[in-house]
């Protein structure tokens, strides 16, 4: 057991796919406020936009693996119907194995949320972009008004929209399929997931970031989790694209 | 052949699931999108180039060099670019999901959003789901440490051309589908011009004393996509490969 958890720690650390070091550049983050020393201080106020908006624009990255790995740690079990249960049961039990980020397909909402490598936060007043490091994907949060579509082509990242409650960015996203997984462990996700996101930057450097899953398909009432985001001064991003077989031939499961 | 072309471009059936019309864009009085209207400007006074484009000409994208002179490459270029276009271009990146680079995107006949912002402008690609960073806070480029296939991009504005200068590309990318090679030391200039609301006039300049005898240029026009959404095309790998077929 004790080989097959080194291996097993080996293959989680290619499986969540987090580069070595993202601070190849050495690049000092223009135009965030620093200490006398010159850190960044990331207890400084939060930002506001030229709308009086909270600007979320920076790197973030998630601050604990814990959430990643199980959404639902240090808080209740997910309330999840016996089908729910049995297939979350045989993915935890099977190591993870079959997670779509082996074959480079990468993650979705929660996932990529709760994933600890970097990602940049891209805000418009009309649209939201959040670039991933991981996989070099990116996710697009509307924020026009539009209203959230009829779903007709489920997606691993769904279709979201936003608005501003106060200080709080509440996002609602649909349209997901029923491929991807909320967290490596596997509580499952179906076509009539609805998610709901609320980010609140509490100072500079915190995000607080409120998880809503809500889905009558898989789940018997509403469930959520709260994860936290950091952010990361002073680096960049690194290209990540997943090559395909070079982490699938490790994988093990039982 | 042409089947599995078009598999390894990822072209997705239709982008026009969500028929919801794009806001506030010109039209003209019986609604539709009035794409000869003026070019919009941001807050700062600079071109707007946000919105969802498209290239419309796959020519360039099969061979940059389409319509003009043949690109002027050293003997090892001309080599590996024979080979690879005699071989039905199967190796390129494409078919093992890694998807494209700078000027492969730019000339995809795909769509792609572009999010702009007086620090940063993204190319949010349809295509593999990718996205690109251009810095525009006046970074210089950096020294290339870790070479990849989208390189490393700043951009700046001449007037009303965004002029964008990428370096830190890797070996492994290929300017286009028929295997214009790129190295290390490949420099990549693209200068974007607005001409009016519903198109941009894209330069794509390559200077590689590496592969090529002097720098050369590529002209590719982009056409603005109005009601239209990017759809979510991740490649699944292990899907395409099987059908390449090389000589």
């Amino acid at each position: 057991m004790g080989i097959l958890r080194s291996i097993l720690s080996c293959v989680i650390l290619l499986w969540t796919f987090v580069p070595a070091s993202a601070q190849w550049l050495h690049l000092t983050t223009p135009g965030i406020p620093r200490t006398p020393d010159g850190k960044a201080n990331l207890t400084a106020p939060a930002p506001k936009t030229a709308d009086g908006k909270p600007d979320l624009s920076g790197i973030w990255a998630g601050t604990d693996d814990k959430y990643f790995r199980d959404l639902t740690t240090g808080g209740p079990p997910a309330p999840m119907l016996p089908w729910a249960e049995a297939l979350f049961k045989a993915r935890k039990e099977n190591l993870e194995k079959g997670h779509p980020s082996e074959r480079c397909i990468g993650h979705g909402v929660t996932d990529y949320d709760s994933q600890v490598s970097l990602r940049r936060v891209l805000q418009t007043p009309g649209i939201i972009g959040i670039l991933f490091e991981g996989y070099n994907h990116y996710r697009q949060i509307f924020l026009d008004g539009r209203a959230l579509p009829t779903p007709t082509q489920p997606s691993y990242m769904g279709y979201s929209i936003g608005r501003w409650e106060g200080d709080t960015l509440v996002v609602e996203t649909n349209g997901l399929n029923d491929q991807g997984w909320l967290d490596m462990e596997g509580h499952p996700q179906t076509e009539t997931t609805h998610i709901t996101e609320r980010f609140r930057r509490r100072d500079f450097g915190h995000i607080d970031l409120q998880l809503t899953i809500d889905d009558p398909k898989a789940y018997t009432k509403p469930w959520s989790a709260n994860v936290h985001w950091g952010y990361r001064p002073d680096e960049e991003l690194i290209e990540a694209i997943c090559e395909n077989e070079k982490d699938l031939q490790h994988m093990v499961g039982k | 052949m042409k089947a599995l072309v078009l598999l390894a471009a990822l072209v997705p059936v239709s982008a026009q699931w969500l028929q919801y019309p794009t806001p506030g864009i010109p039209r003209t009085p019986d609604g539709k999108p009035n794409l000869s209207a003026p070019a919009p400007k941001t807050a700062d006074g600079k071109p707007d180039l946000s919105g969802i484009w498209n290239a419309p000409e796959d020519k360039y994208f099969r061979d940059l060099t389409t319509g003009g002179p043949p690109a002027p490459m050293l003997p090892w270029a001309e080599k590996l670019f024979k080979e690879r276009k005699e071989n039905l271009e199967k190796g390129h990146p494409s078919e093992r999901c890694l998807g494209h680079g700078v000027t492969d995107y730019d000339t995809l006949g795909t769509l792609r959003r572009i999010v702009q912002t007086p620090q940063m402008i993204a190319f949010l690609y349809e295509g593999y789901n990718h996205y690109r960073q251009i810095f525009m806070d006046g970074r210089p480029l950096p020294e290339t440490t870790q070479p990849s296939y989208m390189g490393y991009s700043i951009g700046r504005w001449e007037g009303d051309t965004l002029v964008v200068e990428t370096n830190g590309l890797n070996d492994e990318g290929w300017l286009d589908m028929d295997g214009h090679p790129q190295t290390e030391s490949t420099h990549i200039t693209e200068r974007f011009r607005r001409r009016d609301f519903g198109h941009m006039d894209l330069q794509l300049i390559i200077d590689d004393p590496k592969a090529y005898t002097k720098t050369w240029s590529a002209n590719v026009p982009l056409v603005y996509a109005p009601d239209e959404e990017l759809i979510e095309a991740i490649c699944e790998n292990e899907k395409d490969l099987p059908h390449m077929v090389g000589k």
